[in-house]
């Protein structure tokens, strides 16, 4: 069974239509790209999996759980969505740390927030502080951040800010993490480091949504690809075939623009 | 200069008479501006529209008209249109009409302060405590809360550096804070007549007092310093 | 609609301030002195019968003020710090010819007397708005006082006289000689009244002690006030010895100013009769130097 099935969603902002009837499915361990112009409606899509907008209209099911259909009010009151987004982790573009915490800090907050809604919070709180710390510094060093866990984020630099990020969204352990544009704000000699931890994790079989602009990344982790033009999904399909020998005109434009350079 | 030895005990102990009004009406207004002000911002960014369109107005003239008028106004208008007296006789009266004059008007001004540090807070902030499952409570409490009072603190620093200067305005409704004291020496006070020299004295009062304002200030800002 | 109302109760509020605060006086100035008390009298009813709808409750207005006074226990006096008629004593406590006058007119009608320090401009205001009682604090009866206040009879000459530093005091002995002077006066005083009457420069200021300061500072050339004060404030064994007064340019009385409309100040008439018939106030009055001053009564 597909772990994430999104039929028919919409989205407009005003008299902009951002996204006109997307449909797609991806199955458990798979890595997906997701690729376009800027304005192509890319990003909105992956903001729109994490319900930072609401769709005008579609459905999102995750294992077959609808999380979210244009046709149910239900589905879209906040109370109903807040636990429904912890199916999806998020890595932004700009990272969005929390400044007043530290690296483990960052990662353990929302944790242990969580934690206190448990029924066995109070009788195990230390063990479960212990758990959860314990959780998170094995994530830190997973990102190579072992002697940064204490570091605030202005002390870090773009790189461990973003690999810091990760950690934070791991940690909620979400059935799939979405990264939008993640190396797009670092500086190129930094970019690296992160591809590298987001090779590794989709190595380990994560469930991933990449929006990149890195296409020579995109070819190498991805299982399938999606090239998104003014709202429309274009093309779709294993990586060989879309970056190999693209069907669509528009698809051929778009990547002799970005693999020529 | 034998003369301002003379004098300066009998003076120094009528400043210190005034500074302490003046340091009562600067500590209430803080204790009673501080809190209204958040009050009044989150008044104002209301999504109940009349709420935040009455504090807007209300923000507006208060900010838009001269604190001395405020003064006179809030003093003398009761009894003026019912006949009696509502702040009781003396001194007292006139403290509690010139502490809800300063509070109602630095409130307004906090308000604003408030409002540009809750907004300036980047929006990815409480995005990222949104995907990552916190309720608005716990995003405005653990995460925004902090970044808003760092934003805060310089701008409500110079606040209330004014506000301390401020206070001589209390002056207006007869007040006798440190000013009043100061000049009673000119018009003649217990002995002393014509003296200039208390009220250009008074001004070390004020510069001690900012002074010491100042520092903890800063402390409080470089506490703060820890992240960015 | 809330804003309309709010624009309109400050606006209100500021009218009530600005009109109180002493335009009221103005138009009055060519009339007698009863017709003025009269006319202002009356416009003041008329004010307070448009604002009467909104407090038919409190019978106040209509109550006597002696009986506003009586009844709350306390006759509170206005004074600035005015030596000799008003002024603390070194323990704190409110003497001078005036301020010890009040304590016994308070006696006289059964009520403790409290003083407290007005700011000179705002004195029709404090009456008005019933944050004090009475003005007594040698003041000059001018056009602009009887207009806004139910006064005493006069029981105090002053004059006004001119200050000028003492090394130039031979150039100005008389009224022609001034007219290239810039001059220093209390706002609202009657200093104030009498060179703007003669048509000089001049620079009102807060108090007749802010006027002395400017011309001991340079930055007026003069000033005009009290020369009651003046003889206590100036020339030698003074805090200003290189000050003299020079020419008197008016002669003129003090009196007591209640809430026009007031009972309280036939009553003092009443006790200024007594008291003078007596010699109690006569007594009084030599105790700090101004017997010479006092009207018959």
């Amino acid at each position: 069974m597909a772990i994430l099935e999104v039929e028919h969603i919409c989205k407009s902002f005003g008299r902009t239509e951002v996204l006109k009837d997307i449909s797609f499915s991806m199955e458990k361990g798979q890595a997906l790209s997701l690729i376009g112009s800027s304005g192509s409606g890319k990003t909105t899509l992956l903001r729109c999996l994490n319900f930072l907008e609401q769709p005008d209209g579609g459905m999102i099911r995750v294992n077959g759980e609808t999380l979210f259909d244009g046709a149910n009010p239900v589905t879209r009151q906040e109370s109903e969505i807040r636990k429904k987004r912890l199916h999806f982790g998020l890595v932004f573009q700009s990272f969005n740390l929390f400044p007043q915490y530290t690296a483990i800090g960052n990662v353990m907050l929302a944790k242990e927030l969580l934690a206190k809604e448990r029924p066995d919070y109070k009788v195990r709180k230390k063990a479960i502080h212990e758990e959860i710390r314990a959780r998170a510094e094995e994530l830190l060093r997973q990102m190579g951040l072992t002697d940064r866990m204490e570091n605030y984020p202005h002390q870090l630099s773009g790189g461990q800010c973003q690999r810091v990020a990760i950690a934070r969204a791991l940690a909620l352990e979400p059935d799939i993490l979405c990264f939008d544009e993640p190396t797009s704000a670092l500086d190129p000699e930094l970019t690296g480091e992160v591809l590298r931890v987001m090779k590794e994790l989709a190595d380990k079989n994560m469930t991933m949504i990449i929006v990149t602009h890195e296409m020579a990344f995109a070819r190498d982790v991805s299982d399938q690809v999606i090239f998104m033009d003014e709202g429309n999904i274009v093309e779709q399909g294993a990586p060989e075939q879309v970056f190999g020998h693209p069907r669509e005109e528009r698809t051929k434009q778009f990547l002799s623009r970005y693999m020529g350079e | 200069m034998d003369l301002i030895m003379e004098q300066m005990p009998i003076v120094i102990q009528a400043l210190n008479v005034g500074f302490i009004q003046t340091l009562k009406l600067f500590f209430v207004t803080l204790i009673g501006a501080l809190p209204l002000g958040l009050l009044i911002a989150f008044g104002s960014m209301s999504r109940f529209k009349p709420l935040s369109w009455l504090m807007k107005t209300i923000v507006w003239i208060i900010r838009g008209t001269p604190l001395m008028i405020q003064l006179l106004i809030i003093f003398y208008f009761p009894g003026l249109a019912l006949d009696n007296n509502v702040w009781g006789s003396g001194e007292t009266g006139r403290f509690i009409a010139a502490s809800i004059g300063f509070i109602i008007n630095y409130a307004c001004y906090f308000s604003e302060i408030y409002r540009g540090g809750i907004q300036g807070v980047p929006v990815g902030q409480e995005e990222a405590g949104l995907v990552l499952g916190m309720t608005r409570r716990q995003i405005f409490f653990r995460i925004k809360l902090l970044q808003m009072i760092k934003r805060i603190v310089p701008p409500i620093s110079n606040e209330i550096i004014t506000l301390v200067k401020d206070t001589s305005l209390a002056r207006t409704i007869a007040l006798q804070e440190i000013i009043w004291a100061g000049q009673s020496f000119l018009r003649g006070s217990q002995g002393i007549r014509g003296a200039v020299w208390p009220l250009f004295f008074t001004a070390f009062y004020y510069l001690i007092w900012n002074g010491v304002v100042t520092v903890l200030l800063g402390r409080l800002e470089r506490k703060l310093d820890y992240f960015r | 609609m809330i804003m309309k109302k709010m624009i309109a109760l400050m606006t209100a509020a500021v009218l009530a301030v600005a009109s109180l605060a002493g335009c009221g006086g103005g138009s009055a100035d060519e009339t007698t002195e009863a017709v003025t008390t009269e006319a202002a009298g009356d416009s003041t009813e008329a004010e307070a019968d448009d604002t009467a709808a909104a407090d038919d409750t409190t019978a106040a207005s209509e109550e006597s003020d002696m009986a506003y006074v009586q009844d709350k226990g306390t006759l509170v006096v206005g004074v600035t710090n005015f030596e000799p008629m008003d002024y603390l004593d070194e323990s704190g406590e409110w003497i001078g010819f005036d301020a010890d006058l009040a304590k016994a007119f308070g006696e006289s009608l059964g009520v403790e007397v409290e003083f407290v320090e007005i700011d000179w401009d705002n004195k029709v205001l404090e009456l008005d708005s019933h944050t004090i009682d009475c003005v007594w604090n040698g003041m000059t009866l001018t056009d602009e006082v009887l207009g806004a206040m139910e006064c005493s009879n006069a029981y105090c000459n002053n004059a006004q006289i001119v200050i000028v530093p003492a090394d130039v005091a031979d150039q100005y002995q008389d009224v022609d000689s001034l007219s290239d002077l810039t001059f220093a006066v209390e706002a609202g005083s009657a200093g104030e009244e009498q060179v703007s009457a003669l048509g000089l420069n001049y620079t009102p200021v807060t108090s007749q002690a802010d006027a002395l300061m400017e011309v001991a500072a340079g930055t007026s050339d003069a000033a005009v006030i009290d020369s009651l004060m003046a003889a206590a404030m100036v020339g030698e064994g003074t805090s200003y010895a290189d000050l003299t007064y020079t020419i008197g340019l008016n002669s003129e009385e003090y009196g007591v100013g209640f809430r026009m409309g007031s009972d309280l100040a036939a009553a003092l008439n009443d006790f200024f009769a007594q008291s003078y018939a007596d010699g109690s106030m006569q007594e009084l009055a030599a105790t700090y130097g101004v017997q010479a001053a006092i009207i018959e009564q």
